[in-house]
């Protein structure tokens, strides 16, 4: 049995999506073909992410967690203070 | 009359320890090639012995530390390799070679026939192939690490990672990495990590001897990691120690730091990268509001009504998001004409109610603030 990914985790995963995202957004307002309510649509989502990725970033402590596995097999993890 | 001496004088003690110092200091740590004869094992534990060629010997001392691990003591005319350093014992005014390591030379070359049998077997199976080869996640959010948790490997890589790349999570699965037991460890760990929700897995240790590599040249340990489902990282010893588990693994560091270095992005560059979005981004907007204003002046005589309420209601929504934008040059938005009434404070005056007659309030315009006072009438 997996253990779920730990609910504080704030997945590093999603900053390069955040990225990727904003970048895309970046470059369809720079193609400038949107019309104007699209365009201050991405232009509001760009600034959200942009603001939710520098705070990521800001407050990011690495976690080191050791796994362990149970005699019935569950797995555990639990934090380092490496 | 009896000469004395000219010069200064030692003790005999005083030149003991000055030789002593002198072997330990000047030779470092090597390895031999000898045959042992007459090894004397002491209740002790410590072994002592003659090392010795065609034309020379050296007495040799192995402490009980070392010892425990060499195995049984060798008998007579073995042919060995011996790591130690020398030193000079003074209470016996005897030069000492003091053993570390000893290892019979019929088992190394026993030892490179089985690496060789291990390495073609691995390599009929394509377990070395380049087209195999994965390429590592970007930003790896979640990281199984495989290695001893009393060694200098994890040490080294929470180090390394907690400056490049705060945002991770390293899942450590402990595992022995050298001497008995660690290849069937290194299995059940690497085992392991296909039942974790990870993205990347490092596996390593730190630098040592030929033979304390040995668990990351086992054959079940290198199928072991070729199974593992997310890409690999090989870290296992130092730059010139290269393991079978280095030639299966999708990306072989030199070391383990070299490991977390190659895992994760710097998280300066990420910091960089989105400043410059942040950057393009509010630029767009700006020409975004030419562009608007623009289409203001040539519609405005045709469309009046219905274009220029929505256009305000655009423009009103751009204001406000001009007002969020502190961290991307709000100035922008200023440069358009806009302006925002300020409070002494510094709060923002939205609505009527903020202006009562008389009340002194600063409007923030591109290139500074002016006072200004609202009308008494």
């Amino acid at each position: 049995m997996t253990q779920p990914p730990d609910q504080t985790d704030t997945g590093a995963a999603s900053i390069t999506d955040e990225l990727d995202r904003l970048e895309q957004i970046v470059r369809a307002l720079e193609a400038d073909d949107l019309d104007l309510d699209a365009a201050l649509r991405l232009f509001e989502e760009g600034v959200a992410r942009l603001r939710s990725a520098r705070e990521r970033l800001a407050t990011a402590q690495l976690r080191v967690r050791t796994v362990l596995e149970d005699a019935d097999g569950t797995l555990h993890d639990t934090r380092r203070d490496d | 009359m009896t000469v004395g001496p000219s010069s200064e004088v030692l003790t005999v003690s005083q030149f003991a320890a000055a030789i002593k110092q002198l072997v330990e200091s000047t030779i470092r740590p090597l390895w031999l090639r000898g045959e042992v004869t007459g090894c004397k094992v002491w209740s002790s534990g410590h072994w002592y012995f003659t090392l010795r060629d065609a034309q020379a010997q050296l007495r040799c001392c192995m402490w009980r530390t070392h010892t425990e691990r060499a195995g049984r003591p060798p008998a007579d005319g073995t042919a060995v390799y011996a790591l130690g350093r020398p030193t000079f014992y003074d209470g016996k005014g005897e030069f000492q070679f003091l053993v570390q390591r000893l290892l019979p030379t019929a088992d190394i070359g026993g030892e490179q026939r089985r690496l060789d049998r291990v390495k073609a077997a691995l390599a009929a199976d394509g377990l070395f192939d380049v087209a195999r080869k994965r390429r590592l996640p970007r930003c790896p959010g979640r990281v199984a690490l495989v290695t001893s948790t009393d060694g200098a490997a994890l040490r080294d890589i929470v180090t390394v990672t907690r400056k490049r790349w705060p945002l991770a999570t390293l899942l450590v699965v402990d595992s022995r990495v050298q001497g008995g037991g660690a290849a069937r460890e290194l299995v059940a760990a690497l085992n392991l990590v296909n039942r974790l929700d990870v993205e990347l897995c490092i596996v390593g240790r730190g630098g040592g001897a030929q033979l304390d590599l040995a668990a990351f040249n086992d054959e079940a340990v290198c199928r072991a990691l070729a199974a593992v489902r997310v890409p690999t990282i090989s870290a296992v010893g130092h730059e010139t120690d290269v393991s079978l588990s280095d030639l299966v693994a999708d990306v072989r560091a030199a070391t383990p730091s070299a490991a977390a270095e190659l895992a994760f992005a710097d998280v300066a560059d990420v910091r960089r990268q989105l400043h410059q979005l942040g950057a393009r981004l509010a630029r767009s907007l700006g020409r975004r509001a030419e562009v608007l204003d623009e289409r203001l002046a040539r519609a405005g005589d045709r469309l009046e009504g219905a274009v220029e309420q929505r256009l305000s209601a655009v423009a009103h929504r751009a204001d406000r998001l001009g007002a969020e934008l502190d961290a991307l040059s709000p100035l922008r938005v200023l440069q358009r004409g806009y302006a925002v009434a300020l409070a002494a404070s510094g709060r923002v005056l939205r609505r009527r109610a903020d202006f009562p007659p008389g009340a002194e309030f600063r409007l923030r315009v591109t290139d500074g603030v002016v006072p200004a006072r609202a009308s008494e009438a």
